[in-house]
């Protein structure tokens, strides 16, 4: 036989139980717009019946329930799409960054446009014509002369702006590396908070959601590879645990996080200065029980991650070789300003000034050797400049001043066959358009890549979204559903109150 | 599915956002007139436009330089056309001094116009256009004859001027004076002597008509010359006319490979900001509403 007030305790578990659902209600509601908040639920279960089970528990026929209680709040989370979604931001970090990085090239190269380094190469090469219809002007002469400073000066201003460029890339990397810290720094700081609270049994749901935000945005940099283990103690079953996170390599898994320990990565050789220095490896700082260690380039995988990306911008060095989007654009354009350099001074010595001199070099380097010509070092020789008759555009050995087929030779040069880098028979003009048509097409595919997966990613976040976030219709039908039931039983406990009142007040009042 | 608020404001401002980028990517296009502003939009037109605008810029320059060798060209054949005229006086003042009945006056007067014309044709041999002489060969800033009469020996007084007017095609735009116009002196200088009433012995008549032979072989020189020229020009003309076809097509190129077409862009402009619109519209009503505003 049960206890007088066993109805009004269960009540009692019912009203509290269906406050604390309305609470969570109400937390949903609060957070519906709160960045990786996950839905929550109450866990109800029916409190243990009477009698409890045993040899001496009371005789009664059959079970009397005895309300409900609330076994735990659990947040609604799908770890499936949280691995497809962390795949694919991984993915997109690589391609957005990726394709920012071409894009500011091509606005620095502006082609097709009226004044990229094309244009001012046409503009000599017409210069060159002039001087070749009318060598005995000087007029023509000192055209010939502003237009190749122009020309020297198209290579210096690309140089420039693409080295500077890359001086960012440079600075990204070390934010980024920061960043890659700060966040394994604070996923073991929730490891550790949420080892001390859930061995007494509780949930620790927004913890457990920080920790994925962070997992979320790691994955931006690295793709990684996750391990729950269990905290001790009282922990429920649906406990989560501390998380064991590794950076997925071609070698295998470094770890980075564990349990209250996080690493702290460094990109070797980068200093705070805007010099290139190509990218080698990361070294890996170990902490507490993780062993530390070195993450090479080549270990990293490909094309997953912000990090990478911005890498395969800078410049790295694998295997001995350097190489990279950045580095590959300024070797050629370092290749097409030394042999277009030498190939005209070439020419251009085997002409005569009007003084009936041979020619001397009209291009030479800042730095003063002449082998050093590069896109930063080339400029046309200033004596040109305050002497233009020293062009030597007469193919004659006497002082011809109407002769002009030499200027006629050097204007040719924009199409004469050569060899630039590792380019064989090519011309200054077809080399300058691979180059462009290469770095279109990477930008397009890095585009194309960086869209995709822009698009797959939110068809994931909405799959997620459709398991975790709060839906404010849904929520305002539960408050409904719990207020009901919170009203329902307190009416049950007034309905006990008078059957208790019938026994108190009502009852053994015989003959009064 | 379960769909929630979140997922709804999501998609909009996505979908708002693509709708954004596409009006952006319209409204410069039709800002610029261009269909790609940057390579990766489109590698094959970008390397297209590259090769299309130095073939334009060469087209624009062998035009510039068409006008330079017009300009040799004409310049040099007025020039012969006078010369031409000059030995058409000397003949026939020659066919009249060829005369035993002339006296020594009326030779006098024929050899001082003679003389004249002797002048005449040095500074015709001189002639200059801007700076240039155009009968020195490459020599083109010292005249064919100085100011005592003597011709310029220097190499290159024959050489030949070339134009580029097409790519590899160049055209030789002046005439070499030398030979030419050193007979013609010559024999001006022998007609001269001959008419010289002091000479002894004074020519005779038929002594004066055998430079008729000569007279006729250097107009033939300067009519070979001037039919040189006219076929020059001729090839010029022919030059200028493919020029001119070629700046059309390669404009046309130019223009089909990365012009956009005002028609359609307009078009896609507006059926965009309708579709934007209604983006707007639907999203305002969708994102309201929820149960919170029916619930009492």
């Amino acid at each position: 036989m049960g206890s007088t007030f066993m109805g009004l305790e269960a009540s009692k578990r019912g009203l509290t139980t269906q406050q604390s659902a309305l609470y969570t209600t109400g937390h949903n509601i609060s957070n519906a717009n709160t960045v990786g908040f996950s839905r929550q639920r109450v866990n109800m279960q029916t409190s243990l019946p009477y009698p409890g089970m045993g040899l001496n528990a009371a005789k009664v026929p059959g079970f009397i329930g005895t309300g409900v209680e609330a076994q735990s709040v659990q947040r609604i989370r799908d770890q499936f799409i949280d691995r497809q979604f962390r795949q694919e931001s991984n993915k997109l970090g690589y391609w957005e960054t990726k394709s920012n990085a071409i894009s500011q090239m091509e606005d620095i190269l502006s082609e097709p446009s009226d004044f990229g380094l094309n244009t001012s190469l046409d503009q000599f090469w017409k210069s060159l014509q002039d001087l070749s219809t009318n060598p005995e002007n000087a007029g023509a002469r000192k055209v010939v002369v502003q237009r190749g400073i122009a020309v020297a000066e198209s290579f210096n201003y690309i140089n420039k702006q693409l080295t500077d460029i890359q001086g960012n890339l440079k600075n990204e990397i070390r934010v980024s590396t920061n960043d890659v810290n700060s966040i394994l720094k604070q996923i073991a700081s929730i490891n550790e908070q949420i080892q001390q609270i859930e061995p007494n049994g509780y949930m620790p749901n927004d913890l457990y959601d920080t920790r994925d935000t962070l997992l979320d945005e790691l994955t931006t940099y690295f793709p990684i590879e996750l391990e729950y283990s269990k905290s001790g103690g009282n922990a429920l079953a649906i406990a989560e645990g501390t998380v064991k996170v590794s950076i997925k390599t071609n070698s295998g898994l470094v770890e980075v996080v564990n349990g209250k320990d996080a690493v702290t990565l460094k990109a070797d050789g980068l200093n705070n200065d805007n010099s290139f220095e190509p990218f080698t490896q990361f070294t890996v700082e170990g902490k507490g029980n993780i062993k530390g260690g070195t993450i090479s380039y080549s270990d990293l995988d490909k094309s997953k991650g912000k990090l990478l990306a911005t890498i395969d911008s800078y410049g790295y060095t694998d295997k001995s070789v350097t190489t990279g989007f950045y580095p590959e654009m300024l070797k050629n354009l370092d290749d097409m300003a030394a042999a277009f350099a030498k190939k005209f001074n070439e020419i251009h010595g085997g002409g005569t000034d009007l003084n009936g001199d041979v020619g001397k070099d009209f291009f030479v380097s800042k730095t003063g050797s002449p082998i050093s010509i590069s896109a930063s070092t080339i400029s046309v020789d200033s004596i040109f400049e305050s002497e233009p008759s020293l062009l030597a555009a007469s193919s004659s050995t006497g002082k011809e001043e109407g002769n002009g087929a030499n200027a006629l030779l050097l204007s040719k040069m924009k199409f004469d066959p050569l060899t630039i880098g590792s380019a064989t028979n090519t011309t200054v003009q077809s080399f300058y358009q691979s180059i462009i048509g290469k770095l279109g097409v990477d930008g397009e595919q890095a585009n194309r890549l960086a869209y995709n997966s822009a698009t797959i990613k939110l068809t994931v976040e909405n799959n997620r979204a459709s398991v975790s976030s709060v839906s404010l219709d849904e929520e305002m039908t539960n408050m409904i559903t719990f207020q009901q039931a919170y009203n329902a039983s307190a009416r049950m406990i007034t309905v006990i109150d008078e059957t208790l009142d019938k026994i108190i007040n009502g009852m053994g009042r015989v003959g009064l | 599915m379960r769909i929630t608020q979140s997922m709804l404001s999501t998609n909009m401002l996505r979908n708002l956002s693509n709708s954004y980028n596409k009006m952006a990517t319209l409204q410069e296009q039709i800002n610029t007139g261009k269909k790609i502003t940057r390579p990766s939009q489109d590698p094959v037109v970008a390397i297209k436009g590259i090769g299309y605008r130095t073939d334009l810029g060469k087209v624009e320059q062998y035009q510039r330089n068409l006008g330079e060798v017009n300009n040799w060209l004409d310049s040099s054949d007025d020039a012969l056309d006078k010369v031409g005229l000059a030995l058409k006086r000397v003949q026939e003042l020659v066919t009249d001094a060829a005369n035993d009945t002339k006296t020594p006056e009326d030779r006098d007067k024929i050899k001082n116009e003679i003389t004249q014309i002797k002048a005449q044709i040095r500074d015709l041999a001189n002639t200059k256009v801007g700076d240039k002489y155009i009968f020195s060969g490459t020599k083109t800033l010292s005249p064919l004859y100085d100011s005592n009469g003597s011709i310029l020996g220097e190499t290159g007084v024959d050489g030949a001027v070339n134009i580029e007017v097409y790519d590899g095609v160049e055209i030789k735009v002046n005439t070499n004076g030398k030979t030419m116009f050193e007979d013609i002196d010559k024999m001006m200088e022998n007609i001269e002597s001959s008419l010289d009433s002091s000479k002894v012995p004074v020519a005779t008549g038929a002594d004066i008509g055998k430079y008729l032979e000569d007279i006729n072989k250097n107009q033939d020189s300067v009519l070979g010359a001037r039919a040189d020229i006219g076929a020059r020009q001729n090839r010029v003309e022919m030059m200028e006319d493919r020029l001119g076809a070629q700046e059309i097509i390669v404009t046309k190129q130019l223009s089909a490979n990365e012009d956009i077409d005002y028609e359609k862009a307009i078009t896609e402009m507006i059926t965009q900001e309708s579709i934007h619109r209604a983006a707007l519209s639907v999203g305002a009503r969708i994102i309201q509403p929820s149960l919170v505003d029916f619930l009492r």
